[in-house]
């Protein structure tokens, strides 16, 4: 390793452990000086004052954020791809950058136009259940 | 080799001591500007009662919430609760060492600057998850949920309009990319990136109108409702640094970063005109948050799939075609 990269690291890892200091110094202090007062109700889970009704870990949710994330992941990896392309853009001679370029993001594309002729963009109607 | 390090090492301490310290001051100066502002676009004085003008209330209020009770629900995962809020603070110092501040300041040029950036704050949506789930509340849960399917779906779009500018200067690193701005500033040349880039910044930020996760009148307060004392401060912290983080990359890409008017000031004017700049933006969109009303959360998401990201992938293509063309 060279010795601009090591001194690129150490800046990396000295402002982690500074910003870890900064995050656990408050918290340390407000330890020392919080009050310690509990009633009957202190330590429960807050829902508006009520008593809270079951747990939040089995909830479910729409299906809809699970599409969305699966759209996402398919998305977000490929253009990662891209911006290594666009960092030497300009070492590739003529208009077969260009070409290439826009084959890549055609068939990226796809990934949008499928979702949406899927339906994964209109959310369905709750039904009321009478 | 560790003789040769040494002022490094001291340079390296005194930058992280002085970015922390800006993180806090920052958060003061935020929180300080968004109350009077919100006060005075609703038609009400605001802050009026510690010191003048009320500057000193963030100074008590700071002091108020690390007095208080730190409550960690009986029901909660403990250990993720407390490590949260640390999460969510340690990686905002991160970014600072590549934000170049002026044409010398600079703490660190990294040559991957941008990426480095990208990466630092795409960790933000793992602690609002962490934060949400641990809290074991239906409200925070939800917030999670929802915060995390909105900051993924709107990363892409930022990141599509951030790669039209790396397409047309070829440099990750920041300093490069204010050096080619020298004779145009790139808001003009890419509008539509500048338009996407913060519209996603506002949606990443989590703020209204995209403020879903922690749309008061559904969920309480989102992922941090179960959150109280210096916990809840760290997460306000830890935002209003985002915020400044996403106003710097928008003014060093698209606005000239520290370029400008030359002030009669030297080598301070380029600060000064950087500080403006990201100022003025974080201004403009504490504006917008007390301008326009909340969005419906599939008219959000669908909003960033429609249009943003259409939008970005074909202005990619164009900026593709004309920097060979040209």
């Amino acid at each position: 390793m060279s010795e601009t990269s090591m001194v690129d690291f150490t800046y990396v890892i000295l402002f982690l452990i500074g910003g870890l200091l900064a995050a656990i110094g408050p918290f340390v202090i407000s330890n020392l000086l919080r009050p310690r007062v509990f009633n009957r109700k202190t330590m429960d889970t807050y829902e508006c004052g009520m008593d809270p009704f079951g747990s939040a870990w089995d909830i479910r949710f729409g299906v809809s954020y699970y599409l969305y994330a699966l759209i996402f992941l398919a998305f977000d990896v490929d253009i990662l791809y891209l911006f290594p392309v666009a960092a030497a853009y300009d070492r590739v001679a003529g208009i077969r950058g260009a070409v290439e370029f826009i084959i890549f993001v055609l068939i990226l594309s796809l990934a949008v136009v499928y979702a949406w002729a899927k339906g994964v963009f209109t959310w369905p109607k709750k039904k009321i259940l009478s | 080799m560790m003789e040769s390090l040494m002022p490094e090492l001291i340079r390296m301490v005194v930058a992280a001591v002085l970015v922390v310290a800006f993180v806090f001051l920052n958060a003061m100066i935020m929180g300080y500007l968004e109350r009077k502002l919100s006060a005075h676009i609703q038609r009400r004085p605001g802050l009026m009662e510690v010191g003048p003008h009320g500057i000193l209330q963030l100074l008590i209020d700071g002091l108020k919430l690390i007095g208080k009770q730190l409550v960690i629900p009986e029901k909660s995962d403990h250990f993720l609760f407390r490590l949260a809020p640390v999460l969510s603070f340690a990686p905002v110092v991160l970014p600072f060492i590549v934000i170049p501040f002026s044409r010398k300041l600079v703490i660190r040029d990294l040559d991957v600057g941008l990426i480095f950036i990208l990466a630092i704050s795409s960790l933000n949506v793992l602690t609002i998850l962490v934060a949400g789930w641990s809290s074991n509340n239906k409200y925070s849960l939800f917030g999670a949920v929802r915060s995390v399917a909105q900051n993924i779906s709107y990363e892409i779009p930022m990141l599509l309009s951030l790669l039209a500018v790396v397409l047309m200067t070829g440099t990750f690193s920041l300093q490069g990319i204010v050096a080619a701005q020298g004779k145009i500033w790139f808001f003009l040349i890419q509008p539509i990136a500048f338009i996407t880039y913060i519209i996603a910044g506002v949606a990443e930020t989590n703020r209204a109108p995209f403020d879903l996760p922690e749309a008061e009148s559904e969920l309480t307060a989102g992922y941090h409702t179960e959150y109280s004392g210096m916990g809840f401060s760290l997460f306000m912290l830890a935002e209003y640094a985002n915020m400044f983080i996403v106003c710097s990359i928008a003014t060093t890409l698209f606005l000239g970063g520290w370029r400008g008017i030359p002030l009669p000031f030297g080598d301070y004017s380029g600060i000064i005109w950087f500080f403006l700049k990201v100022y003025g933006l974080m201004v403009f969109l504490v504006w917008i948050r007390w301008t326009y009303p909340r969005t419906r959360f599939d008219q959000l998401m669908n909003f960033c799939w429609k249009y943003l990201i259409p939008f970005a992938l074909v202005n990619v293509l164009v900026t593709a075609v004309l920097v060979k063309v040209l």
